[in-house]
């Protein structure tokens, strides 16, 4: 399915002639030694053609998420080429991150020097994604990364990164409110001891103790990340149920759907409501199946939304793939048409044009109004608060929204994201 | 308390009877035939998934069952199938070939799990009634856990009868005890062979299927265990299946009781407990004290076809022709590959520093990451923290390395073969684990944005900001770093080179060839080969620095038990023992991944395919190549017979 965008053969000629390289053009002395800003950057101007580099991990952990995300992006792609709405077109080549920060960075310098990408997307994994992060602004190429790490638009934001993907901290934000009112606020945390599970609980925390002053951390347990036994944890949550009103789980992908279908099968549900950050994601629901009945979720994204053009979006998604879309899907989708509108905004292709317009910008997409905010670049998205129940049919669960925050209340104050720009 | 206790005592075997299942095999595969199958973590991926083809016409009830009898006998038969037709070319070799093999079967079956079933996670169904829980001494308990320790300690006891009082178990048992010894007394034991692996392979989709039940299954399930199964292998003691039940339990139990009580140790208790054991027992808990032998010869590259002089030409045109690559920039091809030279000579020369030790000395580290790994971080942590001169950063990561492998080294060498390249193996996920949580290094994140001048106190220059113009070309950033790394790799190789040649070179090959020569000729071989691993792991940290120098960034992957068997596999690819043939396998090992992810996402197929593919025709590396093809250029026959586990071995310097 990604074959038919890497048939491209030309990457490969070596003898490839660079004709926008300046370098060529320079004449100098022999060995002078002079200053690097007479060196010309690839001269980008309002050419009609769109290069865009898609590194997603299409092998290893996270390929599954990977591919989906492909899908939206190419979907995306493909519609902008079809409408007559914009004067250019996008061009792509597809890289497999292998989900590793190196090999990342290695096929994004591939991409912008060998392919001539002004635009990145792609990956999922915090590490990943923040050294491609780094790459974008060095390299002065707009990226749009899959990763809601808090830091991508935080503390190692930059000028040219622009986050469609969900933040954990607006995550964090509905599932704070909706807990302390819902639930209480003596929570137990069990987290996966790496980046992620650390920022969820640092982020619900900060965010239950402002609400509530009675707010209590009854315990925390950690399982390293790719733990596949939590049976000591859940006895541990499950002697604690007596004090504590929930249990926040702060684990993603195969960590949490493994635990999930380990607590279901000690009843662990019925003793204290579980609580946690991405059960609503296809792959845990299908992992877990049916140890997520009953287990709350924040939701960054599901299908049946009626925002925006979300529904144009599902049908059009069911079209092409004969399935339906989930987060990863919708956010691939959406980062290449609110970079599109950007460059059509901007009336250049340049990136470096292009990034200053869509800073701010406002557009309809499909969680309605949205816009890159000025402060740190990240997409004003609402957020819900679900609850995963058993299905009519079949045996994967259905979530069922429960309450929803908006994209405005939901974002972090810019003066706290750690993010100057 | 006491509930509490009980729980985590069931929690403990539940997960230690898996182990159990999987351990055993690999145990006594290695015993009998000496083969380190890093495959065996993909046999147990494939149990489950041929396990969930057949659950799903069958339904979760009656198809559970059949599958638990069905799915380990196909996966038996392709064990079967692999011990003919890849692993017995290999036998009387080193098992560090093996390595290279089974490497390579790790990538071709796992492409294969995502060619025939989708990514990401599932859920096994299970019996009805096997999802009930129990109440055992006051606290709940899963009874498909219970179900699991019945029917894999019925399995583990099945097995041990099968060793103890059968006729097949005795000729299992004397094989893996002394091979040639079972040879003598007229049995063929080559035949027995294959029926051992495809046992081993079995066993591992028995413990798959279980633990598919118990957790999900995933493609990525096999990469996870395989790491502790081996340290159980090796604590329990090679090819003792006592051994592996003992550990295997041990390490289930031990791993639960700290998670709840010690939970910063949990990732790290077993590496400690092997460091620790092999320490005090190099033979493991219940190995035998003398192993019969090493396992074969090292196949080291040999003097090619070329007189001295041509290959010293030979050698200045190529690093002539290095040096020319950035030159072609804007004209014959796209900076990238500028970029990918780089990362190949960084490869490079980690690879030559770790042919240094294993291609010079016998010493297989499995764990050389570690210092790559410790060269990136000092590097960023240096540049962050304390001084932005590369010059500063780089010394300091050096430095750094070599003390950590003298570190190392003092405790692992006095154990050697496959024991060393476990313990090396432990270190190096002592530190991958460390580094995952530490502040300074944070976290699993990784350090970013470390930017570097070119000088010492504040005096220098920066990459980014100077050009050198040559003609028509400008050389800026990364053109220039290019140069940094040539001259690095340049550097190392003439260094150890030279070392080699000198009289310390010689004591090393000498231990290489027999040790226990060197020893009667008065020289302390302990010192030489701490010395060697120390230069050794100074060249990697070099190179690990040289990386993260360039791109900025250090993240724990660096140390990733999987980079330190890519530099492994691309020393074998290269030719080991000869420093250069290292630095063509990074080339080749790189230049194949680079062209074959552009034709097709299964890539990972095509390139364990090779990698196999040269191990069984191609076992002293492509620096063999034209040696191979004189022969068949001039007419003549084959030059070398087929190999056979009676053969001592065809290769080395002799």
């Amino acid at each position: 399915m990604i074959s038919d965008s890497e048939s491209h053969g030309s990457r490969r000629q070596f003898i490839k002639a660079i004709s926008a390289g300046g370098a060529v053009g320079l004449t100098g002395l022999a060995g002078c030694i002079g200053d690097a800003d007479d060196v010309n950057d690839n001269g980008s101007g309002g050419s009609d053609t769109v290069q865009y580099g898609v590194i997603e991990p299409l092998s290893g952990s996270f390929s599954d998420l990977g591919e989906e995300r492909l899908q939206g992006t190419e979907l995306a792609i493909q519609q902008i080429n079809e409408s007559d709405e914009y004067d250019f077109e996008i061009d792509y080549e597809t890289y497999d991150s292998q989900s590793n920060a190196s090999t990342a960075t290695q096929k994004a310098t591939e991409a912008v020097q060998s392919e001539g990408a002004q635009y990145l997307t792609g990956c999922i994994s915090s590490s990943v994604a923040i050294a491609v992060n780094d790459f974008a602004r060095d390299n002065q190429v707009v990226y749009t990364p899959g990763a809601a790490a808090v830091s991508v638009t935080g503390e190692n934001c930059n000028d040219y990164v622009f986050r469609f993907e969900t933040s954990t901290a607006q995550i964090a934000e509905v599932m704070a409110q909706w807990t302390a009112d819902e639930l209480g606020d003596q929570i137990f945390y069990h987290i996966a001891d790496y980046a992620y599970g650390d920022s969820v609980k640092a982020e619900v925390e900060s965010r239950l103790s402002s609400i509530s002053d009675s707010y209590d951390e009854v315990g925390t347990t950690k399982s390293e990340f790719g733990s596949t036994d939590f049976e000591t944890f859940i006895s541990q949550i499950s002697s604690a149920s007596d004090e504590a009103d929930a249990v926040v789980v702060g684990m993603t992908g195969a960590d949490l759907a493994i635990f999930l279908s380990q607590a279901a099968r000690r009843g662990l549900g019925e003793e204290i409501p579980i609580v946690t950050t991405t059960a609503s994601f296809q792959p845990v629901l299908q992992g877990a199946a049916e140890g997520a009945y009953g287990v709350y979720s924040g939701v960054r994204y599901v299908p049946s939304l009626e925002t925006g053009d979300n529904q144009t979006f599902v049908e059009a998604y069911q079209d092409e793939y004969d399935a339906m879309p989930d987060n990863f899907s919708r956010v691939g989708y959406e980062s290449i048409r609110m970079v599109a509108r950007g460059i059509k905004e901007a009336g250049t292709t340049d990136p470096t044009a292009v990034k200053d317009t869509l800073a701010g910008l406002e557009q309809e997409t499909i969680f309605g109004s949205n816009r890159f905010r000025e402060c740190d670049h990240q997409a004003t998205n609402p957020v819900w608060m679900g609850e995963c129940v058993e299905p009519d049919s079949g045996e994967v669960a259905d979530v069922e929204l429960l309450t929803e925050l908006g994209g405005e209340e939901a974002a972090p104050d810019c003066e706290t994201t750690g993010c100057e720009l | 308390m006491l509930g509490g206790l009980i729980q985590q005592l069931l929690d403990g075997l539940t997960i230690g009877v898996v182990y159990v299942l999987l351990a055993a095999g690999l145990s006594v595969i290695f015993g009998v035939m000496h083969v380190i199958n890093f495959a065996h973590g993909e046999l147990f991926a494939l149990g489950a998934y041929f396990a969930l083809a057949l659950i799903g016409p069958l339904g979760g009830g009656t198809g559970f069952f059949v599958a638990l009898l069905v799915a380990p006998l196909l996966v038996g038969v392709i064990g079967v199938l692999i011990e003919r037709f890849t692993v017995r070319p290999l036998y009387g070799r080193n098992p560090l070939y093996h390595i290279l093999l089974t490497f390579g079967l790790v990538l071709v079956i796992n492409d294969l799990i995502y060619v025939g079933w989708e990514p990401g996670s599932v859920s096994m169904p299970i019996p009805e009634f096997l999802r009930a829980t129990v109440d055992v001494l006051g606290a709940s308990y899963a009874l498909y856990n219970l179900f699991i320790i019945a029917f894999g300690g019925a399995m583990a006891f099945g097995v041990w009868a099968l060793l103890e009082y059968t006729k097949f178990g005795l000729i299992v048992r004397a094989g893996s005890q002394d091979r040639q010894m079972v040879r003598n007394l007229g049995i063929d034991i080559d035949r027995y062979y294959s029926l051992v692996f495809g046992m081993g392979a079995a066993l591992a989709a028995v413990a798959g299927i279980v633990l598919g039940g118990y957790q999900t299954v995933s493609p990525e399930m096999g990469t996870s265990i395989i790491i502790p199964a081996f340290v159980i292998v090796v604590l329990g003691g090679l090819g003792s299946f006592k051994g592996a039940v003992v550990a295997g339990l041990l390490v289930g139990i031990i791993q639960t009781v700290l998670r709840t009580h010690v939970p910063i140790l949990e990732g790290l208790v077993i590496f400690l407990l092997m460091i620790g054991i092999l320490l005090i027992r190099p033979q493991g808990l219940f190995g035998s004290e003398a192993h019969d032998d090493d396992g074969g010869e090292l196949l080291t590259g040999t003097g090619g076809v070329l007189d001295s002089q041509t290959r010293t030409r030979l050698a200045i045109a190529m690093v002539g022709l290095l040096a020319l690559v950035p030159l072609g920039v804007g004209t014959l091809y796209s900076p990238y590959v500028v970029s990918l030279v780089i990362e190949i000579l960084i490869w490079g020369l980690f690879a030559l520093s770790l042919d240094f030790v294993m291609g010079y000395t016998g010493l297989v580290s499995l764990g050389h990451a570690l210092f790559y790994g410790t060269g990136a971080y000092a590097v960023a942590i240096v540049l962050l923290n304390v001084s932005q001169s590369a010059f500063v950063a780089i010394a300091l990561a050096v430095l750094v390395s070599a003390g950590i492998a003298w570190f190392v080294g003092f405790l692992s060498i006095r154990v050697s073969g496959v024991y060393f390249a476990m313990i090396t193996l432990g270190f190096a996920e002592l530190f991958y684990n460390v580094v995952s949580r530490l502040e300074i290094t944070n976290g699993s994140d990784g350090l970013f944005g470390a930017s570097a001048y070119y000088g010492v106190a504040g005096v220098g220059v920066d990459l980014d900001s100077i050009a050198i113009f040559l003609g028509s070309v400008a050389l800026t950033g990364q053109m220039l770093f290019y140069y940094v790394a040539l001259a690095a790799l340049l550097g190392a190789f003439l260094l150890t080179r030279r070392m080699l040649q000198s009289p310390f070179g010689s004591v090393l090959k000498s231990i290489r060839e027999n040790e226990q020569r060197a020893t009667f000729l008065g020289y302390e071989t302990t010192v030489y080969k701490r010395r060697a691993f120390v230069v050794s792991g100074a060249l990697a940290g070099l190179a690990g620095g040289l990386f993260t120098l360039n791109t900025g960034y250090a993240t724990p992957s660096f140390a990733h038990w999987l980079h330190s068997g890519e530099v492994i596999v691309m020393v074998i690819l290269g030719g080991m023992g000869t420093l250069y043939g290292p630095i063509l396998g990074s080339f080749v090992f790189f230049g194949l991944e680079d062209v074959l992810t552009d034709f097709t996402a299964r890539w990972r197929l095509v390139l364990g395919t090779v990698f196999v593919l040269f191990v069984i025709f191609l076992p002293q590396g492509l620096v063999s190549l034209p040696s191979q093809l004189v022969p068949y250029l001039s007419g003549g026959s084959s030059p070398e017979t087929e190999p056979t586990p009676e053969d001592p071995g065809f290769g080395g310097d002799g």
